[in-house]
């Protein structure tokens, strides 16, 4: 297999400025082309900025915007990942990351997870995706896409993964906080997410591509630190935190097969006796089973 | 509990300031957020200058820091701001800050303001006969507000957003003016304890007479925070930061070696200010009603001055 070129767009959207973002996203997706790149990630709601607030239905696009499709056709030849506020036919909004291949839209998943605590307020604004699949993407691997949260769900990486997806991507507006010189690199936040994305990439023996915005939506300031980490779980490439760029890194997607030959832990997974134990639970939370609790 | 190192002690032998170890912060990505902040805030409001007022203390040594940091010193006025009983050390410390950065500054001496007032030497002002006899604290709240004031008016004569500088201990225990020091457009160091400020400051090279006098209201010769309040910093972050933003209870935090008096004495202190770190409400009547169910960022396209 040819390595593979990865262009990281580690941007700073200004927020609820569509236009502004679009044309960043053009000149991006320009620049990884010029440097050679077979997959260009842009961050969670690159397209609109994060803390939108109740401007989050002023810069939702359905799916069949020209807006996108100008993205998609701009992006020919790669294969892109780019996300925005989705607006369904029913007039649900969704934090959406989708994968731009060949002129148009392959691929959307819209996140499923929406942290409604602490810092975050996202389901008062946002519906819950309710799907999680891999896409086959013109890469020649499957391709499973997550935004943010949904990877603070140990179920969603596996979930990528046992649906064939060999490379995982993440994308995140991850505010940083907890700041302590305990902590690796300084920041909770920071220390938190790399764990996390090393453990999945070993886990799932797949490529695990994380990419963070940077820049400040009011008080919150997002750290970037984007990330490759190999299917060994060991760390490809990181770019710095808090820095704005385009960041490339080559991948040899052969050693996901490598990966999965010697260690075939995805192989040993049990889908079936997960779904047993979980309709369990799932029954018992509902008062249904024959462990239903009190 | 650990100090800093002998490294940065100073002449009088002893280390700069206590630093609690869970407090202790990685001083570089705190300047890197910071700075960003810095920017953005001024990016998204179409600004570019920031005004402070210069105390002579560390918060506002240590913002005067940061923001010559984020956007250069040419961008920042810093303004003194002197009532008459001011003590002249503070305003050598607040000059020895302007001169280390080369930033701009201005001397605004705020006693005809308040003595207008309050009214001196027994001819009554503008608040009455009563005013003569005004206690400390309503003259430190009006001083606090008269500044404001000021920078509010130097907000637009050089074209600048006023920056605050009132850190997370004093904040959280109320020991601020409502409308007055806390009043800003922005606020760099809001989230980081007195003790977060020293650690900061000292790694910025704000000057060393700055970081070691005790912390000062200034308000009359010879008080200091820790003598009107009765506990040390080092220790009332510890507390704050173990019961706020490590959720430990009270009982938890006296099994940890704090005093129960203290804690419930600052826990009532905290629950007392929750009003000023707050937007005042607004009676709900119509449809959408701002800060409750009409939600915006408060900088959005088209919201930037032009």
């Amino acid at each position: 297999m040819q390595p593979l070129r990865i262009a990281l767009a580690q941007i700073a959207p200004r927020l609820g400025d569509l236009e502004a973002n679009l044309a960043r996203h053009h000149e991006l997706i320009a620049a990884a082309r010029e440097r050679g790149a077979g997959l260009v990630v842009f961050p969670e709601l690159g397209l609109t900025g994060y803390q939108l607030q109740d401007l989050a239905a002023d810069v939702a696009m359905g799916l069949d915007d020209p807006r996108l499709g100008g993205l998609a056709r701009a992006a020919r030849g790669l294969s892109a990942v780019v996300s925005f506020v989705e607006e369904s036919a029913d007039h649900r909004l969704f934090i959406a990351a989708a994968l731009l291949e060949d002129g148009e839209v392959r691929h959307v998943h819209r996140k499923v997870h929406l942290p409604t605590y602490g810092l975050f307020d996202e389901r008062r604004f946002f519906a819950p995706g309710d799907v999680v699949r891999a896409a086959p993407s013109r890469l020649g691997v499957g391709l499973g896409l997550a935004v943010c949260e949904d990877f603070w769900h140990v179920s969603v990486p596996q979930l990528l993964a046992l649906d064939g997806a060999h490379l995982l991507v993440n994308v995140s507006s991850s505010p940083g906080r907890d700041l302590a010189s305990s902590h690796e690199v300084g920041l909770g936040t920071a220390a938190s997410w790399r764990t996390l994305m090393r453990t999945y990439a070993q886990l799932t023996t797949s490529f695990v591509v994380f990419c963070n915005r940077v820049g400040v939506d009011e008080s919150l300031s997002f750290w970037g630190g984007s990330e490759v980490i190999g299917p060994t779980g060991a760390p490809v490439f990181g770019a710095p935190m808090f820095e704005e760029g385009l960041f490339t890194c080559d991948i040899e997607l052969g050693d996901v097969r490598r990966e999965r030959i010697a260690l075939p832990l995805l192989r040993d997974e049990r889908p079936e006796l997960i779904a047993r134990e979980w309709d369990r639970i799932v029954a018992g939370r509902a008062g249904l089973g024959e462990d239903a609790g009190p | 509990m650990s100090a800093v190192g002998a490294g940065q002690g100073g002449p009088a032998g002893g280390p700069l300031f206590e630093l609690p170890e869970e407090l202790a912060i990685d001083t570089g990505v705190a300047r890197r957020v910071i700075a960003e902040f810095v920017r953005g805030q001024l990016r998204q409001a179409g600004f570019e200058r920031a005004v402070l007022g210069l105390s002579g203390g560390i918060d506002s040594a240590l913002v005067a820091f940061l923001v010559a940091e984020a956007i250069g010193p040419e961008r920042l006025l810093c303004v003194m701001m002197p009532y008459r009983t001011s003590s002249p050390e503070s305003r050598g410390d607040a000059e020895s800050v302007v001169a280390a950065l080369g930033c701009a500054s201005e001397l605004v001496e705020i006693t005809a303001m308040v003595d207008g007032y309050f009214g001196a030497e027994g001819a009554p002002g503008a608040g009455g006969p009563d005013a003569l006899e005004a206690s400390a604290l309503r003259r430190g709240n009006f001083m606090a507000r008269m500044r404001m004031a000021t920078l509010y008016d130097r907000s637009v004569t050089w074209r600048g957003l006023v920056v605050g500088t009132g850190n997370k201990t004093e904040s959280l225990i109320g020991y601020t003016t409502l409308f007055g020091d806390s009043a800003c457009a922005f606020n760099p160091i809001g989230d980081l304890y007195k003790s977060q400020v020293r650690q900061l400051a000292a790694a910025m090279g704000v000057p060393e007479a700055v970081i070691r006098k005790a912390p000062s209201a200034d308000l009359w010769p010879g008080q200091t925070d820790e003598a009107e309040a009765g506990f040390s910093y080092p220790v009332l972050d510890r507390l704050l930061f173990w019961r706020i933003d490590r959720r430990r209870s009270v009982d938890e935090t006296v099994a940890m070696g704090f005093d129960r008096a203290l804690v419930e004495r600052v826990d009532r202190m905290v629950a007392g200010a929750e009003f000023k770190r707050q937007v005042p409400p607004i009676a709900k009547l119509g449809p959408r009603t701002a800060g409750v169910d009409y939600l915006y960022p408060r900088r959005r396209p088209g919201s930037a001055r032009s």
